[in-house]
């Protein structure tokens, strides 16, 4: 039995499309439903479902055996998963935000900076001419430089709805963010066989790269 | 008064059953290695920096608790038993009578982000075999290694309940340097990282005949990685059903790209890894359901070239109480 974390959040759906676009059934699995453990014994796949931060450590503490989590989640955590293949659907790019170009300052410059993100914001940072104080928030990053809590966000952009009806601006993008297959170091010894199966149909079903 | 018996993160206190069950089981490992001739070294825990600064790299640094001392020295809390007994040995070499066989015991203390199963203290039990060079060296080293883990993960040479209790990757430091280098990219570190941890996508456009290693741990064929890996390769396959057929219990794969960071080359030598010193036969370990990293070891005679000594050196540590949560089976 290979245990499978799925996550609740945004990428659920692109991560069964694609299970289910390879021909894993993952059958009796109601994206809508509230189970958080369900065995499917005769795939011989147990679900764990479990929310995006708790996930890489579920699955880098080997409770669960491989999963699916957003690389903005996985570039967050200094975890030592393996990343065999990341999902085509449920793209999505993790961008710098503000009320106009100009939220950027210029060298020397000192802004606050808010994100979800602050491990890679203190990265991103690193690299500019110009300084940050990091603001960590846990939700509606967006209402940070709308309100002038932060002169900068950093967050996820999918669509860019949110960002033109708080009349915000993407200034800068500053990754492609995807969902990502992630499967424990040892699972991959025990589990090869089947992992390197399910990855040769995600490759053949074109639902990777 | 009421007193908080909240402890700092990342360390714990065993008390009764739990301390017993440790004591129990370091008992058990230090009477297997003196029946072994391994010796003990007591070593301290604190240490000054500047002998290691050479050899560490920043994840290794990352890792340390640093401070000054009153009178002005830096020092650091041990992180790492086997370049302190390295660093004590090498100027003392040619007075010894090799081989040499050390084992110690104690707490390594390290920097780890806060999240489950990692301590930032914890009890390492280990061995190393000095002035012993190739295969002899690293087939006792394993084999003792393998020894004590069964001594507390019953099963693994076979008698009782069959395996998967303990499994071990093999692999050798400089296996995919080759490999590494003759890829198309600019930066063949970057490479190494992506095929350590198996993105299919980026080792395919930079190297196709890595992606074979990255699915399966082994090349197509062992030449693909010039003739002196493909002749290590053979000797570590050999090595390898040595220890399954004497340790049926135990899962042994070869698997080069879990250490395809482990380098040889100057070019690729910049390892990320937090132990660097590894050049030849190198081991990690997981046990039980839940398969926790319980140690690991390999070959590091570089370390003591490092510090001026010629001296063949292979050594491996266990962590006692992952080893000892690993017994308990996953729910």
């Amino acid at each position: 039995m290979i245990r499978l974390a799925l996550p609740k959040g945004r990428n659920l759906d692109a991560a069964l499309a694609a299970f289910r676009a390879a021909g894993i059934a993952l059958s009796g699995l109601d994206a809508a439903g509230r189970s958080l453990r369900l065995a499917l014994p005769d795939e011989g796949i147990e679900i764990l479902s479990l929310k995006d931060w708790d996930l890489p450590t579920y699955v880098g503490h080997g409770v669960a055996d491989c999963g699916i989590i957003g690389s903005d989640v996985l570039g967050e955590l200094d975890g030592d998963l393996l990343v065999p293949v990341r999902l085509r659907e449920g793209r999505c790019r993790m961008s710098l935000i503000g009320r106009s170009p100009g939220s950027v300052p210029g060298p020397g410059g000192q802004v606050r900076l808010a994100t979800k993100y602050p491990n890679t914001a203190h990265r991103l940072v690193a690299e500019r001419p110009w300084g940050a104080e990091i603001v960590k928030l846990s939700g509606s990053i967006e209402l940070a430089p709308v309100l002038g809590l932060a002169e900068l966000a950093l967050d996820i952009v999918q669509t860019g709805r949110t960002l033109a009806e708080n009349h915000l601006v993407e200034i800068e993008t500053v990754a492609e963010v995807a969902p990502c297959l992630v499967v424990n170091r040892a699972s991959f010894q025990r589990h090869r066989a089947l992992l390197n199966d399910w990855i040769g149909r995600l490759e053949a079903a074109e639902v990777v790269s | 008064m009421r007193v908080s018996a909240a402890l700092p993160t990342g360390v714990a206190a065993l008390l009764f059953e739990s301390a017993r069950r440790r004591r129990d089981a370091e008992d058990r490992m230090v009477s297997q290695l003196r029946g072994a001739r391994y010796a003990e070294a007591i070593l301290p825990i604190l240490d000054y920096l500047e002998p290691y600064e050479e050899l560490l790299t920043a994840a290794a640094r990352g890792e340390l608790y640093r401070f000054i001392d009153r009178d002005g020295e830096l020092l650091a809390l041990r992180a790492d038993f086997t370049p302190m007994l390295a660093r004590l040995l090498a100027p003392r070499i040619e007075s010894l009578e090799l081989p040499l066989r050390i084992f110690y015991r104690g707490d390594v203390i390290r920097y780890e982000e806060e999240r489950a199963g990692r301590q930032r203290e914890f009890y390492q039990v280990g061995a190393e075999l000095l002035g012993l060079p190739g295969e002899p060296g690293e087939r006792e080293v394993l084999r003792l290694f393998l020894e004590l883990a069964g001594l507390e993960l019953p099963g693994l040479d076979g008698t009782g309940k069959p395996g998967g209790a303990l499994q071990v990757v093999l692999g050798f430091a400089g296996a995919l340097d080759g490999l590494l280098l003759a890829a198309d990219v600019d930066d063949p570190l970057r490479l190494a990282a992506a095929v350590a941890r198996r993105e299919r996508g980026e080792v395919r456009r930079a190297c196709p005949s890595l992606l074979r290693v990255v699915e399966d741990g082994l090349p197509e064929r062992p030449e693909d990685l010039g003739e002196a890996a493909a002749g290590r390769l053979h000797g570590l396959l050999a090595l390898r059903d040595e220890m399954a057929g004497r340790f049926p219990g135990v899962l042994l794969s070869v698997d080069l790209a879990e250490f395809a960071r482990h380098s040889l080359d100057p070019r690729l030598s910049v390892a990320e890894g937090e132990r660097p010193y590894y050049d030849g036969l190198v081991f990690h370990a997981y046990a039980g359901a839940a398969a926790l990293p319980v140690g690991g070891g390999g070959r590091y005679d570089r370390l003591f070239r490092a510090l001026g000594a010629e001296l063949p050196a292979v050594g491996f540590s266990l962590n006692l109480e992952r080893l000892l949560q690993s017994a308990e089976a996953r729910p």
